[in-house]
Order: C-alpha cells, then sequence, then structure tokens
C-alpha cells in the first residue's frame, strides 16, 4: 500500500507542487485504497494529476476513456511536454496498421487515451485484456448522462466493457454532475457502491450576468460594445460555426482586438496557431462553439459570453469554467435574445429520431450510407439486440430530458432571484458561508464592469502597437526562428 | 472556389462545361473529365479542392452571371466581352500559379506538414528547448519527424535549415517570402493562420491559399534538388504516380509491344478499360512517353486530318469521320496527339 507520504514526495518529485488541491489527495487516497471513485471537481482543479500521479506512483498502464479526438490529442501532448512519453492516443485518425502497432506495443506506454467507440471494436478490447489494465479512467464522465443514447450509445456499453476488462480499479472524472447525473454514472458503469469525492461547483470569482434583447441588431451592437471595453483575454460561445466566423470577422474589423473562431471545421494547422496564439496571448478573443475548451488549460481568461443559450446547465457551467481559473475576478454574461431557446431546442432535440424514423430504420438493414447518423444509431440498438419498442419509450424518455434541461436551462436565464443560488440549486448544493462580493445581475442589477476591475486599460494603445509589431520582415522572423543575429531585425 | 477564382478557368471564345471544372478541381479522373481538364489548360488544378460543394460552385456561377461576366447555356459557360476584361484584371492582380503541376507527382499536403513540423523542432532545438508544444499533424507524419529528428539530430539542423529558408526567401518577391515566413512555427512563434496571412496582404483567403499551395510546390521542387540530405529526406515516400497504378501496368505492356487484345486477356479487363487507361496515360504523360503511332497509323491520321485539320479542335465532331475506318477512342487520341503538337503546355513532369 502506498503512503500519504509517497503520494507528496512524487507530487513534489515529478509536478513541483508541495499541495495538492482540494480533492486530488481524497481521490488518490480512495484509489490506492483500491476503491473505484468518482470524483466531481470543477474545471480546473486538475482531475488529470490524479490519474497522472496514479500511473507515475504504482507504474501501472492507466487507459482514459475521453471524448474528443483533440481533447485525447491536447491531453496526450500535455503530457508529452511534461516530459511524459509513454502517453499516446487511439484514435480514427490512425491508420489501422498504426492502430496495430500500437495495439501490440502497449507495454511501452503508460498513459493510453481511447474513444468508448474505440475501446468496444473487438481487436483493441482483446489487446486491453491481455495488456492488463491498473486504472480505468471515464474522462469528462457526465457524458455518459448527457450524451447517449441519442448520441454516442458506445458510452452505454462501458459497464459491460469494464467487466471484460477484468473489473479494473476505475475513476469517473467530471466537473460537473448532479446528484441524479452522479447516479446515472455509476448505474451505468455499474459501480452502484463506488466512493464519490463531490467538491462545490461554485466559482465564486466569476460574476454572472444575463442580458436580455429583443432584436439581433441590439445584441450584436452590445457584444461589439462588451469586447471593446472588457479586460482580455476572453472567449465567446456560438451555436453555429458558421455564426463564430462572421462574429469574428466583424468584431476583428469593429474594434481593435486581435479576434480569431475556433470550431470543429478547422484544418489541424490552423487549431493549432489559434489555440498557441491564445495560450501565448496574441489574440485577445476567441469566437468558438463547444469544440473549443476542453483541454484548453489557459489561467487567465477573464470573460466568457455565449451569444446563443446552451442547450443545458451542464455545458452552461462547464463553458464558463474556463474563466477566472487563476482566481481573479471574472464574468459570464449570457446574452439573450427572445426566441433564442427554439435555436437550443432545435439543436438538442436533432440528434434525437423520432418515432416513425425509428420504425424504418429498424426495418432496414445495415446503413449503406456512411455519414447517415441515426441510421448508424438505430443500427447499434440493433446490434446489440434491443427491441423496436424498447428503443422507442428510451427516445421517448430522452426528449422529455432534453426539454427539461432546456427548460432548467431557460429558468437560469429568468429567474429575477440569485443566479448563483439557482445552479447551487440545481447542482444539489448548498449555498457556501462565504458568499461572493458581487454575485450576480439578479442581486446587482446596476453591476457595473468597472467595479468588478474587468475594464480594459483606458488607453489600449499597445494593443494597435503589438498589432504592428507582428509586422516585421521575413529576415527577423528567420532569426528568430533559429536563434541567429539578423541583418535587418528592425521593426518596419 | 470563388467567382475571382472561376473566371480564371472560363474563356471568352468558346463556352466551358462547368462540370468539368468542377470534377478537376474534386479530383475525379475519368478519360473524360482529364481530356477536357487539358483542353483548359486546368489539369494542373486537378484534385486542388477535394470537398468543393455544387453549391459553392453554383453560387460562384451564380455572382458572375449576375454580374453579366458570362453567359451560361445549360452547364456550359463563356465569358462575355465584360467577363474578358474581368479575366485579364484577375490575372494582372492576383496570384497566378505556375508550379501546381507538381502536386500530381508529389503529396504536397502531407510535405508542407513534415516541412512545417521540422522547422518547428529544428526552431526549438536552436533554442535548446525540449517542451513545447508539437503542431498537430497525423500520427505517421509525427513518427517519421521523430525519426528524422533522431537521425540528423547532430547535423547542425539550425544552420542548414536557416541558410535554406534564407536563399529560398531571396529568390522570392519580397511579398512572398513575407507571406510564407509568417506561416511558419517554432520558438514562441504559434505562427499565423492563412486567414491572419490573408487579412494582412488585403488578399482573400482564397487566393492566399492558391499562394500557399504554389509556393508548397515550388520549395518541393527546389528541396528535391538540393543534396543536403536533412532536407530532400523530407521528400522520402511523398512521390506519387502521375497516372493512376492500374493505367500504368496496362501502358507499361502496351509499350512493351503487347496488343489491346492480350493486354485485356492477361490483365482480365474490359478492352474498353484497356482503352481508357491509354487514353489516361496519353493525356498526362509527355507526348514521347506514349507510342501514337501504334494506334494512329500515319494512314488513319492521314484520313482523319483532311477532315478535320481546317476546324478548331475544341469544335472537332466525331461525326465528321465516323464513315472512316475510325472507332471514337482513337479520334479522340487523335485530338489528344493534336492538343499536345499545337501546345506544349500539357504534360507533367517534375
Amino acid at each position: 500500500m502506498i503512503s500519504t507520504e509517497q503520494l507528496y514526495e512524487t507530487l513534489q518529485k515529478r509536478f513541483g507542487f508541495s499541495q495538492f488541491r482540494p480533492g486530488q489527495l481524497e481521490a488518490l487516497q480512495a484509489l490506492m485504497a483500491g476503491q473505484n471513485t468518482l470524483a466531481v471537481l470543477p474545471t480546473g482543479a486538475g482531475k488529470t494529476l490524479i490519474y497522472e500521479l496514479y500511473g507515475a506512483v504504482t507504474q501501472q498502464l492507466v487507459l482514459i476513456v475521453s471524448p474528443l479526438i483533440s481533447l485525447m490529442q491536447d491531453q496526450v501532448t500535455t503530457l508529452n511536454v511534461k516530459g511524459e512519453k509513454r502517453a499516446t492516443a487511439l484514435t480514427s485518425m490512425m491508420s489501422y496498421d498504426e492502430r496495430t502497432w500500437v495495439l501490440r506495443h502497449l507495454s511501452a506506454y503508460r498513459f493510453v487515451f481511447v474513444s468508448p467507440e474505440m475501446l468496444s471494436q473487438d481487436q483493441v478490447l482483446n489487446a486491453f485484456q491481455l495488456a492488463q489494465v491498473g486504472l480505468l479512467v471515464v474522462d469528462e464522465a457526465h457524458c455518459i448522462s448527457t450524451w447517449g443514447p441519442d448520441f454516442r450509445p458506445e458510452y452505454l456499453l462501458l459497464g459491460q466493457i469494464r467487466h471484460q476488462l477484468n473489473d479494473p480499479l476505475t475513476l469517473m472524472a467530471t466537473a460537473t454532475a448532479t446528484k441524479h447525473v452522479r447516479g446515472d454514472i455509476k448505474e451505468k458503469l455499474q459501480l452502484p457502491h463506488a466512493t464519490e469525492i463531490v467538491l462545490p461547483v461554485d466559482r465564486q470569482n466569476i460574476f454572472l450576468d444575463v442580458e436580455r434583447f429583443e432584436a439581433q441588431v441590439d445584441k450584436d451592437e452590445r457584444l461589439v460594445e462588451l469586447i471593446a471595453t472588457l479586460k482580455k483575454p476572453g472567449v465567446i460561445y456560438f451555436s453555429s460555426k458558421k455564426k463564430a466566423n462572421e462574429m469574428a470577422e466583424l468584431l476583428g474589423t469593429k474594434t481593435t482586438c486581435r479576434v480569431a473562431a475556433y470550431h470543429a471545421d478547422l484544418d489541424p494547422e490552423t487549431r493549432f496557431k489559434v489555440q498557441q496564439q491564445f495560450m501565448q496571448d496574441r489574440l485577445d478573443v476567441i469566437c468558438a462553439t463547444s469544440a473549443f475548451g476542453m483541454g484548453i488549460d489557459k489561467n487567465n481568461v477573464r470573460f466568457v459570453i455565449h451569444y446563443h443559450v446552451p442547450s443545458d446547465i451542464e455545458s452552461y457551467w462547464q463553458e464558463i469554467g474556463r474563466a477566472g481559473r487563476d482566481g481573479q475576478q471574472s464574468v459570464a454574461i449570457l446574452l439573450y435574445q427572445s426566441g433564442d431557446e427554439q435555436i437550443a431546442q432545435f439543436l438538442s432535440e436533432a440528434t434525437v429520431p423520432q418515432a416513425n424514423e425509428i420504425s424504418y430504420y429498424f426495418q432496414q438493414n445495415e446503413p449503406q450510407v456512411a455519414g447517415d447518423e441515426k441510421a448508424n444509431l438505430i443500427w447499434f440498438y440493433k446490434q446489440h439486440h434491443y427491441r423496436e419498442e424498447q428503443v422507442q419509450t428510451s427516445f421517448e424518455k430522452r426528449r422529455e430530458q432534453r426539454i427539461i434541461a432546456l427548460r432548467k436551462m431557460m429558468g437560469y436565464v429568468r429567474t429575477p432571484e440569485c443566479k448563483r443560488q439557482y445552479i447551487q440549486t440545481y447542482f444539489d448544493q448548498t449555498q457556501d458561508e462565504a458568499v461572493s462580493t458581487h454575485c450576480c445581475s439578479s442581486d446587482e442589477p446596476d453591476f457595473q464592469l468597472a467595479e468588478l476591475g474587468l475594464l480594459a486599460p483606458a488607453d489600449d494603445g499597445d494593443l494597435q502597437e503589438r498589432r504592428q509589431a507582428t509586422q516585421i520582415n521575413w529576415q527577423s522572423i528567420l532569426a528568430q526562428l533559429f536563434n541567429a543575429q539578423s541583418e535587418q531585425s528592425d521593426v518596419i | 472556389m470563388d467567382a475571382k477564382q472561376l473566371i480564371t478557368f472560363l474563356s471568352p471564345k468558346a463556352p466551358r462545361r462547368l462540370r468539368v471544372i468542377e470534377n478537376i478541381l474534386v479530383g475525379k479522373r475519368t478519360v473524360s473529365t482529364l481530356y477536357w481538364g487539358m483542353r483548359y489548360h486546368q489539369l494542373p488544378w486537378l484534385g486542388y479542392e477535394k470537398k468543393l460543394s455544387r453549391q459553392a460552385m453554383d453560387q460562384a456561377v451564380h455572382e458572375l452571371k449576375t454580374q453579366g461576366l458570362v453567359n451560361v447555356a445549360e452547364t456550359n459557360a463563356q465569358l462575355t466581352v465584360e467577363g474578358a476584361k474581368a479575366q485579364q484584371q484577375v490575372i494582372q492582380n492576383s496570384y497566378q500559379p505556375e508550379n501546381l503541376n507538381i502536386r500530381l507527382v508529389i503529396d504536397i499536403d502531407t510535405f508542407w506538414v513534415r516541412l512545417l513540423l521540422a522547422t518547428q523542432v529544428v526552431s526549438e532545438q536552436a533554442y535548446q528547448n525540449g517542451q513545447y508544444y508539437p503542431l498537430q499533424a497525423p500520427w505517421a507524419v509525427k513518427q517519421w519527424i521523430k525519426q528524422w529528428f533522431r537521425h540528423f539530430h547532430d547535423a547542425d539542423l539550425k544552420t542548414t535549415f536557416y541558410d535554406f529558408w534564407q536563399s529560398f526567401f531571396t529568390q522570392l518577391p519580397d511579398q512572398q517570402a513575407m507571406f510564407m515566413s509568417q506561416l511558419l512555427v517554432g520558438h514562441e512563434r504559434p505562427g499565423e493562420t492563412l486567414g491572419q496571412v490573408a487579412q494582412g496582404l488585403s488578399i482573400s483567403e482564397t487566393e492566399a491559399r492558391v499562394m500557399a499551395t504554389d509556393l508548397t510546390c515550388q520549395l518541393a521542387k527546389t528541396i528535391s534538388q538540393t543534396q543536403t540530405a536533412c532536407l530532400n529526406t523530407l521528400l522520402a515516400g511523398l512521390k506519387r504516380p502521375l497516372v493512376s497504378t492500374s493505367a500504368q501496368l496496362t501502358l507499361n505492356s502496351f509499350m512493351a509491344g503487347e496488343s489491346l487484345e492480350t493486354i485485356s486477356h492477361n490483365r482480365s479487363l474490359k478492352l474498353s478499360t484497356v482503352r481508357e487507361h491509354l487514353l489516361e496515360a496519353a493525356i498526362l504523360l509527355p507526348k514521347e512517353q506514349f507510342a501514337f503511332q501504334r494506334i494512329l497509323t500515319p494512314e488513319l491520321v492521314g484520313q482523319m486530318s483532311r477532315r478535320l485539320d481546317d476546324t478548331p479542335i475544341d469544335d472537332w465532331q466525331f461525326k465528321q469521320v465516323e464513315d472512316l475506318p475510325v472507332e471514337f477512342w482513337q479520334f479522340r487520341l487523335l485530338e489528344i496527339l493534336r492538343s499536345k503538337q499545337t501546345d506544349d503546355q500539357h504534360g507533367t513532369t517534375l
């Protein structure tokens, strides 16, 4: 049995920290005692450290089930940058040969990231059965409950897969989970007795603001005004890639800020550049879709603005959690225009097949068209021997759930009461005794960004300067790249 | 694809088939597409925009039409007088690629990712920094660069890369050198996106993409000619066949003197497929590499020429010669031969 002293020692030696953040040590101690653990720690609390340290101390293979390829790649890169070379992600971006190579050399790795779809393939599962998984991590575990059955139903197989892997010790990690969702995660993974470590979800340094508009022009105008005046950097979330692109362009012309769009359509080179520019403070604002964020570890984000209403509180809380990780005052602003909930409702229900679609696809054989998601979804259930009535009932229930989730989200938008309290009640948590000085726009309808210290410095001329500073010549770019003396390195 | 790019693919002299232009960009290698692509001098663009949608294409056509720059009849478009002027303007004022045909024989996309990642790795090495975020690249490319770096680790990569980029940029117009240098990634330089560089130059992203692709082709050409191992290794394994593999096998047998019937029998291919293979090869290869005279006897050429020579090639009709002992594919082969004889811009070699 590994002692607490050993944990501290590794923390210091490998990670250079002398203290654990709240929840980390408790989770590690539970795991060391052989208890399956559900850790609900707020965004930025350092969930990854738990399994990194576990792998480092026990020298066992850690298998991490993760929802997004881009997230997995980010996590592998982060581990690499920290000096851990034995990390890889098995993704659909790899060719069959590459994947086979990695599977044959599993013993060379300490951390392997995989999607549930990949893990449910026989070849992959067999390899992990032989490799002896020391710790199974289900990252972003709320996906088990908030996604599937309409989206990525393979998440539902994880309980069964866990048995097939000989019931390895399991860590379920998430930033947001209501009591119901926690129960759901444990039930789906067939771990009803897992130890729960739940930290308050509240982030007191984030001021919660909702602003309402009747017309889109007013909303756009306000957005421009906010971006021009708010302290940077910040993130604006949109429900569509098209809108994210449009607004990035608009804000780039109407303000002096350096703005870029970020979404799933970007090619990997552009995605890397935008992400790194943002990390290195060379961009002030990112216009993003939900593809941006999971895995982005930037401490000084001062604001998160939502241009559209998210479809549930979990997503909203997760996204605004990217603000103020450094503990400094930050703000979350939701710009709501009457009728926005219809977009959210459409998006939220679009993936759930209708009754007649279910019947239709149930009569069909294996889907012929690769991209037909609904056909693939129903095919999944057929293959796993579900009956049509079961699927009908389950999707009917799903649709109701989605409607309720959106209704709760709209409750947040509309409540004249304290927004923070609304969130805490939603997550079944009680108000902390230490209440934020500045809480939300319900409590302080006339709040001023200046009072929060969130206005950009009046003389933001340095933005212009920084912009010009990038206008250098190719000679100096080369000199900088290769650490050489340039003959002409002065700024034009 | 945008309207400005489409206009450069059209002609004021004769209507052009919009579906051919689209199929070339998407990369469909049917004989008919290749033939007309050759006639339109558009072959270097084969597969340039694999994800081009019909919607984007229609949008560009619609834009030119509403501006009165093209006349469209069914799916053929011809530039109006105004259109021809606009085309001249576009050609004079926007970047015109010269090296795109290299795309057909080298996997340019992979080459660019390798070069960009290699440059980043060398840049970080120049600062003795081992902890950084490497460019997002396909797994295979990352593995490849890891091995490359292990192999050339001690080869003073810093100086080689600095000198290489320096000399490459020196021979470019300053604006192009600036453009490309801004795309590079390295130590404390995340690099600029294509969109950002385009904005800086006040050009469209479509034009910036053409420029980046063309310059990458030029880079590949330069690197293929250097003797420096750490550089020209970057092209290893990226050559691709100009003619599809199956067509190449047919061509080899044909050039070795086998009859079409024998090839058809030995390779279990329909005779029509064998003919298509030969047409593909004839279109794509320089004319010296294809034995035209084996199919087009001097006598046959003479007979056809008497009927056709007064007509511009694009107006040739098979019915002008169909009473002769000639089949359509032979007629097409003569069209290919004449195109190559009267115009040396066809054929792609590196």
